[in-house]
This record gives C-alpha cells, structure tokens and sequence, in this order.
C-alpha cells in the first residue's frame, strides 16, 4: 500500500495544519476526451491550473474554483442542488475535469482520469501564501486511508 | 440557463429511465435522450465525440437525486479565524 506523507511546515510559521487545514498539491486540467477534440481541432490545449486541494472530510463531492472551468471553456454537464440547514434552493453545475495529485505518485489512478466535481466560488491563499483551489471530499477520499497527525503537523494518505 | 432543456427532459423521462437504467448516467443533449452509460466517463466521452464543446448533461439515474452536502463550505467557515 502506498503511503504519502504531508508534512505542513513553513520556515517562518513552524507547524501550519492547524492554520492551513489538511491541504495537498493539486492540478486541474481539462478532461481528456476534450484534450483529444482540441488536438484533432488544431486548438491550443489549456493550461492545467496548480494550486493546493484542501482535505475536506464534510464535503459530500469534490469542488473546485468554478472560474477555472470559465478560463478553460469547458461547460458543466450537471445542475444539483447543495445541502445545508442554513441555505435552500441553492443549485450549482458539476463539471467534469482531469484531477491529478502531483504529491501522490499513484500508478493507477484511473479513478482520477475524468472526475466530476462541483464548481464553487472558494478560492483563497492561505496565510504562507498557497493558493486553494479545491475541496477534495469524500469522493476521493474513499479511496484512500487517512492519518491526521495534529501534534506533528502532519497528514499521511494511504492508497 | 445552460442544460435548463436537457433537465426538463431528465425529469419527464425519469420513471422510465429508473426502470431500465437504473444506476448508470443519462447523456442528454437538447431535447434528446441519446443514451445511458455505465459511468459518468463513458457517457461524456460519448458527449464530446457527438457533440464536441457544446452543453450536454451527463446525470445520475438513481431514485435519490444527487446532493453537494459541504456544511463548513456553505457557513463559510473553511478559512475563518477564531
């Protein structure tokens, strides 16, 4: 079983789980069937986006900065509704997107090839300046065993 | 609205949809149901081989409908500091 390890530290701020929350490296591309299109069209390929995920075992999906989908081009293929006791009548779009984890060296990860995940206004920096851009839920995290070590900073995954 | 025609549909077609494809993905394009798939994958690269960039839904065909549940995210307290 492969294990990641996740080490939250920062020369100036010492241990920063406690700040920043459990947060990974993540890139956001387009999927691959639009990859494909965009090669037979003779369009530029988007850039995938970098920034950090950050672990979010309330969240019930995935959701990611739904700008990014906008600069992207790509359309949401799904409307649902969200869940709170404190909003009703809310909707948002799922879109689907290529999700890869660069601090996760997996060899199978079909799971992550076209995933959908919902699109949210939640970007934000943390305060040692890493950029949120996702919320990875329970989704993905069924796939993985977790061990959030508050004491040491640090969080392990386990796939 | 994007996919506000391809919802409509979704809904009008979801009993008969239950009984024959329960648990796989509708793809839905305007007004037309094109067919269900067994994961959301296969039925969006069906979607861009037919359809290319053009909105198409590619929705759960199950009883329950599909809910984002995020309670801190919607109290707005993934990055507060107390």
């Amino acid at each position: 079983m492969p294990v990641f390890d996740f080490f939250h530290w920062d020369k100036d701020k010492g241990y920063t789980l406690a700040e920043t929350g459990a947060i990974l490296q993540v890139t956001v591309g387009i999927p691959p069937a639009l990859e494909q299109l965009c090669l037979r069209d003779g369009i530029a390929i988007p850039a995938p986006i970098t920034g950090y995920a950050l672990i979010d075992t309330g969240a019930s999906a995935s959701a990611v900065h739904e700008q990014i989908f906008t600069d992207f081009g790509v359309q949401p293929i799904d409307h649902i509704p969200m869940s709170t006791p404190h909003t009703k009548d809310k909707f948002s779009f799922v879109y689907p997107a290529k999700i890869q984890f660069p601090g996760l060296n997996l060899s199978n990860d079909a799971f992550l090839s076209t995933m959908r995940v919902v699109g949210c206004e939640l970007k934000w920096t943390t305060f040692d300046n890493k950029e949120i851009i996702m919320l990875m839920g329970r989704d993905i995290l069924k796939w993985f065993l977790m061990v959030y070590n508050g004491v040491q900073s640090d969080v392990t995954l386990a796939y | 609205m994007p996919l506000e025609k391809e919802l409509v549909l979704f809904e009008t077609k979801k009993a008969e949809l239950l009984q024959t494809h329960e648990g796989k993905f509708a793809l839905i394009h305007g007004d037309e149901f094109i067919g269900a798939f067994d994961t959301a994958e296969n039925a969006y690269d069906e979607g861009v081989k037919k359809f290319g960039k053009e909105p198409f839904l590619v929705k759960r065909i199950s009883p329950d409908p599909e809910v984002y549940r995020n309670q801190a995210f919607m109290l707005g307290l993934m990055n507060a500091r107390i």
